[in-house]
């Protein structure tokens, strides 16, 4: 007898191919993708791989829903397995996208009407420009931790008055230190929501202050690189 | 006669003389999909026999979630293959994603089957007798087209309402060989639970790997959870193992509905927001502190059990002692504790700091220590107390069932049935360890 089974022919559709390598720093580039059928929120991760090799990694989405492109922010990490790989990618090459994944992030209303303070170390930036680009509207301060000023990727983008640049090592930030430092000495409005994205010392230590603060662990949303 | 190979078309075949055997390892989740292949195995008119009764079939259903449950894995599939060197051998569940090329690539393996196609390994079955060539890989994907259950290993069925996980939580390698959550829509839920009451379960267990998520179009776990509840019949609900974020006082509410029993396994992994951190939790202790203490206060002898991992990468003997502190505050009766093991592809894999097997071995036995020491206590506080006992089954005039609270108890049957729930006082604290059970009396 003939197998009645239906044979379901899928289309893989995670290969991306690099439209552009955009250099930050000496260390930190973006990698632009077509963006095309990709459907994310602000927030939200993926998992990238490179063509032809077995390991994969996470990385937070740096566009804006909206825009033409899909963009990831990297850091070159010495002496790592992953990064000096993707380093050497050039337009045209393929990447493996799978995603997108994570609920770090807010609905589209409340971030037309909360007040949101986003915390972010090196390029835990990323989340928040996605969130700043897809909702142009959202009232927000981000406190980015840096090393150097010239980590503060794509500055420009944030309005002045909403961005405040922590450098610990020159002495060109808004703030000469830590961003615990400065976020120890702040006051903030009690709705405030706080979303922290970077390495997990500093989330440790920055959900340990807002809490002294006084504000619920609902109000502190974290995504944690490693 | 022989079945037409459509999953779709069950018929039975009234010739069938061919045995079947099943092996499972692993959750509930599992359990279930098994207990849902044996109802369509028995209604083809196969025959249910163990792996030593020479089956023409064995069915692995394996388990990925820890090193321990790959060897344990292994293990079942070459006992079952090496004592039935005829049998067709069916190997599936979560190891069959993680490992799938190296399964295919054994020789006493007939058959891998993923997960997503596991609701269809009747169909293969009964294509491989016909003389088919079918590939596992030709079988549809559907991770919800189980039959409800009819025929079952065990007296409560569970029925399945997700699949799935995106919480990536850095140890886990479920989000991999599961894929991503997806939710069973209400209807099909309803459903399901009203055939599984017909076919005369009393209890079932709300199960999926991250039931918490559930989101099916504007209803989620709450609201689905209201639904099933009031589909009449006389039946317990009972939810299986649950994420702690995100419910609140109407979630609470719904225990008083006397059908709903008054147990969680609600999984905390670790007393230190530290590690919780690295583990990628979505909540830290005071959140889990909020929801006990919530529930105790409305019912306060609610039972909590838990998953705590001892050894994550990085854990201090510091971190390790805030989980001790912490079952002992929560006083959880049954903490199921998993030495942290590395799965491969996971981000904990390239954490730093892994913590020697001789450390988590230590902390894990005093884990076990405090675990049994809360079982005992917890125990002792329904002494003199009646609990209506599902009986599961009576053995040599003793009956052996659950009470409300998902305790073990046993008492002297009397003349009660299997399958039926009965009032027992309870007198006595018997047994030890895993074993330790309650003693009492029917008290009709």
């Amino acid at each position: 007898m003939i197998s009645m089974i239906k044979h379901d022919i899928k289309i893989d559709e995670s290969f991306y191919k690099i439209e552009e390598v955009r250099q930050l720093t000496d260390e930190t580039f973006s990698l632009k993708l077509p963006k095309a059928r990709f459907a994310f929120k602000a927030g939200q991760h993926i998992s990238l791989g490179i063509h032809g090799d077995y390991q994969s990694r996470e990385y937070s989405i740096y566009s804006g829903a909206d825009d033409e492109n899909l963009e990831v922010l990297v850091k070159e990490v010495e002496n790592g397995y992953f990064t000096p790989k993707l380093r050497k990618l050039k337009a045209g090459d393929l990447v493996e996208i799978h995603g997108p994944f994570g609920k770090f992030g807010m609905e589209p209303h409340l971030a037309e009407t909360g007040k949101f303070v986003f915390i972010a170390s090196g390029t835990g930036i990323a989340p928040f420009r996605s969130m700043v680009r897809t909702y142009p509207e959202i009232d927000y301060t981000l406190i980015h931790g840096v090393r150097y000023s010239k980590e503060a990727y794509d500055r420009n983008e944030y309005a002045e008055d909403r961005y405040v640049l922590c450098s610990s090592r020159d002495q060109k930030g808004t703030y000469q230190g830590r961003l615990t430092g400065y976020l120890k000495n702040c006051t903030f409005a009690p709705e405030t929501h706080f979303y922290l994205c970077g390495n997990s010392d500093m989330i440790f230590d920055a959900l340990e202050i807002l809490k002294d603060k006084g504000f619920e662990r609902d109000q502190i949303h974290c995504e944690v690189y490693f | 006669m022989r079945r037409n190979v459509n999953p779709e078309n069950r018929t039975v075949n009234l010739n069938n003389t061919k045995k079947i055997a099943f092996k499972t390892l692993g959750c509930r989740l599992n359990q279930y999909e098994t207990d849902a292949l044996v109802t369509d195995f028995d209604k083809a008119g196969y025959q249910l026999v163990g792996v030593d009764e020479s089956p023409d079939v064995v069915v692995v259903n394996t388990c990925t979630v820890t090193n321990q449950s790959d060897q344990k894995s292994r293990t079942t599939i070459s006992q079952a293959a090496r004592a039935n060197t005829n049998a067709v051998v069916v190997v599936t569940g979560c190891m069959a994603n993680n490992f799938k090329e190296k399964l295919e690539s054994q020789d006493n393996i007939t058959f891998v089957v993923e997960n997503n196609r596991k609701s269809s390994i009747l169909s293969l079955v009964d294509a491989h007798f016909s003389g088919e060539i079918l590939h596992p890989d030709q079988l549809p994907q559907d991770v919800f087209r189980y039959e409800p259950v009819q025929k079952s290993l065990h007296t409560r069925s569970a029925v399945k309402i997700q699949d799935g996980c995106d919480n990536f939580c850095t140890f886990c390698i479920i989000p991999m060989v599961r894929g991503r959550a997806v939710s069973r829509p209400v209807a099909e839920v309803l459903e399901s639970v009203r055939k599984t009451i017909e076919n005369g379960f009393k209890e079932i267990v709300i199960t999926g790997v991250n039931i918490g998520r559930y989101e099916a179009g504007e209803a989620h776990f709450e609201d689905l959870l209201a639904q099933i509840l009031e589909v009449p019949g006389d039946f317990r609900v009972r939810i299986s193992s649950l994420e702690p974020d995100g419910f609140g006082e109407r979630f609470v509410d719904l225990f008083r509905h006397p059908k709903l029993m008054p147990h969680l396994h609600l999984c905390l992994q670790s007393g230190s927001d530290r590690t919780l951190l690295r583990m990628r939790r979505m909540y830290d202790v005071q959140q889990f502190r909020k929801t006990i203490k919530l529930f105790r206060s409305v019912y306060p002898d609610f039972n909590f059990t838990t998953d705590i991992i001892v050894g994550f990468p990085g854990e201090t003997e510091d971190e390790f002692q805030e989980t001790m502190d912490a079952v002992k505050e929560f006083n959880f009766s049954h903490v199921h504790t998993f030495k942290y093991s590395v799965r491969r592809g996971t981000r904990a894999e390239r954490l730093e700091n892994h913590v020697s097997e001789k450390i988590k071995t230590e902390r894990s036995a005093q884990i076990r220590d405090l675990s049994e020491k809360n079982k005992k206590q917890y125990f002792a506080s329904f002494l003199g107390k009646t609990e209506e006992v599902l009986i599961e089954k009576v053995t040599q005039g003793i009956a052996n069932g659950y009470g409300e609270h998902y305790i073990p108890v046993r008492f002297k049957a009397s003349g009660a049935q299997k399958n039926t729930v009965r009032p027992v006082i309870l007198t006595e604290i018997r047994g030890a360890g895993e074993n330790m059970y309650l003693f009492g009396e029917l008290n009709d």
